[in-house]
C-alpha cells in the first residue's frame, strides 16, 4: 500500500461508529408504541367488560379469562405474525433485490388459500376429511399448501440460483394455484364464506398455541437472517462483486429463502393472508431512520409487528362490537402508506 | 546528451530508490496470473477463444478494445466469475478453482464496472472487502480497521467515511468502492473500467494509484481502460480486437506493433508529447 497523501484525511472523522445513535432511538421508540399498543390491545374487545386500565390490574374471575385466554395471546401472536411477515418482507427485498418485493412472491399466499380450500371441500364432503382436517386444522391445512406452492415454485425455476426465474415462477405458480383454488369452490360455493374469513386475513383465531407457534418460528428465523445481513450488504452492491468477496451465492440464498418461506408460511396458517404488512414494516424502517441490512433485518419485524397489533386493534374498535377483518385494516393502511410514498417521490422529482 | 537522455537519467535514482521498496522480484515463481487456451462466451457466442496470458506480480496492465471486444469478459473471467468454455486461470501458481472461496477472495479483489445503488455507508462498503479476512460472522479486527483506513487514505475518501453511498457524487461514489478493493488488500487486482465517472484529474490520481499498487505494492494491477491516452501510462497492454486478442506487451511492443489500429480498425495515432503518449483524434480543432 502507498504511503497516504499528505492532503488526505487528517482530521477526518474515525473509519467506523460500531452503533448509530438514530437507529437506538429508533428502536426505543419502537419499543415504547409495541408497549403502548399492548396496553391498548388489552383494554379493547369485542366485549363489553374491561375497557379501563383499573380493570386491566384487577380483572375480576370472567375478566382474568378474558384477559389470559383471549386478548393477551390474540395480541401477542398478532405481535408476532407481524414480525415474521415484516421479516420475510426484508428478506425478500434483500435476497432479490428488490424494494418491491413482498413476503408471498414465492407463491405462498395462493397455496395457503389453495390448503385450505382442500381441507374445508374434504371436511364437506367425507367423515374421513373431516377426521383428518381435526387433526391438523385450518392452520396446518394452510401451512401446508404454503410449503407445497414454494416447492413447486423452486421446482420450476430450477433452483434458487437465478433470482429472476425465481420471481417468474412464484407467479405462475400464484396464478396457477389461485386458478385451481376458484375451480373447487365452483363445485361448493357453500364454502366460499368460510373461505373469505381466511384470504382476508384475521387475529381471531390466535390462541396461546399459535402464539407459542409463531414465537418459536420467529425466533428460529432471526438467527440466521441476522447471521447472514452482511451477506445481503455484499449483494447489494451486484452479485459478481459479492462473489468475488468470497460469499458462498448458493448458500446464502437457500438459507434465506428458508427463512423466507418458514416465516411466511407459519405466518399464513396463523392469522391467513395478511396483505401489505411484510411490503410496508422495511420501508417504514428505511424513511424513519437510513440503515445496512443487520438493522433492517432486526427493525422490520419490530416495526410488521407494531404494524399488526395496531391493525388488530383498529378491526376491533372501529366497528365494535362487530369486528373488522384484519387483513382488510392492513390492506388499507399499508395501500394508502404506498400511494403516500409515491406522491412524495413525484413531488421530489 | 539529448533532453530525453537527461530526462532519463534524472529519472533513474527515483527508480532505484522504488525498487528497494519493492519485493525481491519474483522471475523464479509463477506469475501472479495467468490463463492458457482461455475461452469463454455467454450462450451460443463465442467472446474470446484460445487466450493464454502471463502477468506479473508488480506490474500494471491496462487492457483496451473497442465496444464488444471483450474487456469485461476476460477480467471476469480472470476472476473465475463466469464459467470457462475450455482452458484454465491459474492464481500465483495454482488452479484458480483449487482455492477455496474466501482464499481466493483474500489473493484476488474484483471491481465491477457498475456496482449496485446501495444504502449503506461509505466504511460499511469498504469494510465489505475484509470479510474474506475476518469471515462473515465475526467482528472486525484492529488489523482490519488499519486496512480499511489506509484503502480510504489512498483513495482520498476517509473524508466521507459516515456519509451513505447514496448522497455521494458518482465520482465520490466510485473512489469508494475502489477503496473497497484495494482493502481486500489482495496481490492481484481486477478492475473493470476503474476511472468511468470521474474527471480527468480525479483519473490521473486513480492511474497514479494502480501504478503506485503494482511498484510500490508489488501487486499485479490489471484494468479495462477505455480513455487511450489513460490505457498507456500503464506498464503493459493488453488489446483485444473484435476478432480477439490482438497483442500483450509493453507499450513500446503495442505502438511498435501498431495493435490499436489492429483493434479498432481504423488508424490510430498516438502522438509522443513530453515523455507522454497522447491518443491523437484525427479531428482538426475548430479554426480560431
Amino acid at each position: 500500500m502507498s504511503a497516504p497523501p499528505a492532503s488526505l484525511g487528517l482530521g477526518a472523522p474515525g473509519v467506523e461508529s460500531r452503533v448509530s445513535s438514530p437507529m437506538l432511538l429508533w428502536l426505543a421508540g419502537c419499543l415504547a408504541i409495541t408497549m403502548l399498543l399492548t396496553g391498548a390491545s388489552l383494554i379493547v374487545g369485542t366485549s363489553s367488560i374491561g375497557t379501563s386500565v383499573g380493570w386491566l390490574l384487577a380483572p375480576d374471575a370472567q375478566g382474568s379469562v378474558i384477559l389470559w385466554q383471549i386478548r393477551l395471546p390474540r395480541t401477542v401472536g398478532a405481535w408476532f405474525a407481524g414480525a415474521l411477515l415484516g421479516l420475510a418482507g426484508a428478506v425478500a427485498q434483500g435476497v432479490f433485490r428488490n424494494r418491491l418485493a413482498d413476503p408471498y412472491l414465492l407463491g405462498t399466499a395462493s397455496g395457503a388459500a389453495l390448503g385450505v380450500t382442500i381441507s374445508l371441500l374434504a371436511a364437506d364432503t367425507s367423515i374421513a376429511g373431516l377426521a383428518w382436517m381435526g387433526k391438523i386444522g385450518i392452520t396446518g391445512a394452510a401451512c401446508i399448501g404454503a410449503c407445497a406452492a414454494i416447492a413447486l415454485t423452486i421446482m420450476l425455476s430450477r433452483g434458487v440460483l437465478q433470482t429472476a426465474n425465481l420471481l417468474l415462477a412464484g407467479i405462475v405458480v400464484a396464478f396457477l394455484l389461485s386458478a385451481v383454488t376458484s375451480l373447487l369452490l365452483l363445485t361448493k360455493p357453500e364454502i366460499w364464506r368460510a373461505m373469505q374469513v381466511f384470504l382476508l386475513g384475521s387475529t381471531g383465531y390466535l390462541s396461546w398455541t399459535s402464539a407459542t407457534l409463531l414465537g418459536i418460528v420467529f425466533c428460529v428465523c432471526i438467527v440466521p437472517a441476522a447471521l447472514l445481513a452482511r451477506g445481503l450488504d455484499a449483494l447489494s452492491l451486484g452479485e459478481d462483486t459479492a462473489q468475488s468477496l468470497g460469499l458462498s451465492l448458493p448458500m446464502l440464498r437457500l438459507t434465506l429463502l428458508g427463512v423466507l418461506s418458514l416465516a411466511t408460511a407459519t405466518a399464513v396458517g396463523q392469522v391467513g393472508i395478511v396483505g401489505f404488512v411484510g411490503l410496508v414494516a422495511p420501508h417504514l424502517v428505511r424513511e424513519t431512520v437510513t440503515v445496512n441490512h443487520r438493522q433492517l433485518l432486526i427493525g422490520a419485524p419490530l416495526c410488521g409487528g407494531a404494524l399488526l397489533q395496531a391493525a388488530d386493534l383498529v378491526s376491533r374498535w372501529i366497528i365494535r362490537p362487530a369486528e373488522l377483518p384484519v387483513g382488510a385494516v392492513t390492506a388499507c393502511v399499508g395501500g394508502a402508506y404506498l400511494v403516500f410514498l409515491l406522491w412524495r417521490r413525484s413531488r421530489d422529482e | 546528451m539529448s533532453d530525453k537522455g537527461i530526462a532519463n537519467a534524472a529519472r533513474a535514482p527515483q527508480q532505484a530508490q522504488l525498487q528497494l521498496q519493492t519485493e525481491p522480484p519474483a522471475q523464479t515463481q509463477a506469475p501472479a496470473l495467468a490463463c492458457r487456451a482461455l475461452s469463454v462466451g455467454y450462450g451460443r457466442r463465442t467472446v474470446l477463444e484460445g487466450v493464454s496470458l502471463d502477468l506479473a506480480a508488480g506490474s500494471w496492465t491496462a487492457i483496451v478494445g473497442p465496444n464488444g471486444s471483450g474487456k469485461s469478459t476476460l477480467l471476469r473471467a480472470l476472476a473465475g466469475l463466469l464459467p470457462l468454455r475450455r482452458g484454465m486461470v491459474s492464481l500465483q501458481g495454482r488452479a484458480l478453482g483449487s482455492w477455496s472461496r474466501r482464499e481466493r477472495a483474500r489473493r484476488l479483489a474484483w471491481l465491477a464496472q457498475s456496482s449496485g445503488a446501495t444504502n449503506l455507508t461509505a466504511s460499511e462498503v469498504v469494510g465489505l472487502g475484509r470479510f474474506a479476512h475476518s469471515g462473515w460472522l465475526a467482528h472486525r479486527k484492529s488489523e482490519d480497521d488499519a486496512a480499511m483506513r489506509r484503502a480510504m487514505l489512498a483513495t482520498g475518501s476517509l473524508s466521507w467515511a459516515a456519509r451513505r453511498l447514496s448522497t455521494l457524487s458518482g465520482g465520490e461514489r466510485q473512489r469508494v468502492y475502489l477503496a473497497r478493493v484495494l482493502a481486500v488488500e489482495a496481490p492481484v487486482l481486477l478492475l473493470d473500467e476503474p476511472t468511468t465517472h470521474l474527471d480527468p484529474p480525479h483519473q490521473e490520481d486513480i492511474a497514479r494509484l494502480l501504478r503506485s499498487q503494482a511498484r510500490l505494492g508489488g501487486v499485479c494491477v490489471l484494468s479495462a481502460i477505455h480513455d487511450l491516452s489513460m490505457a498507456l501510462t500503464a506498464d503493459r497492454l493488453i488489446v483485444l480486437g473484435s476478432d480477439g486478442l490482438v497483442g500483450h506487451g509493453t507499450i513500446r511492443e503495442a505502438l511498435d506493433g501498431d495493435w490499436l489500429s489492429a483493434a479498432f480498425r481504423t488508424r490510430v495515432s498516438i502522438v509522443e508529447h513530453a515523455g507522454v503518449y497522447l491518443w491523437r483524434p484525427a479531428l482538426e480543432a475548430p479554426s480560431l
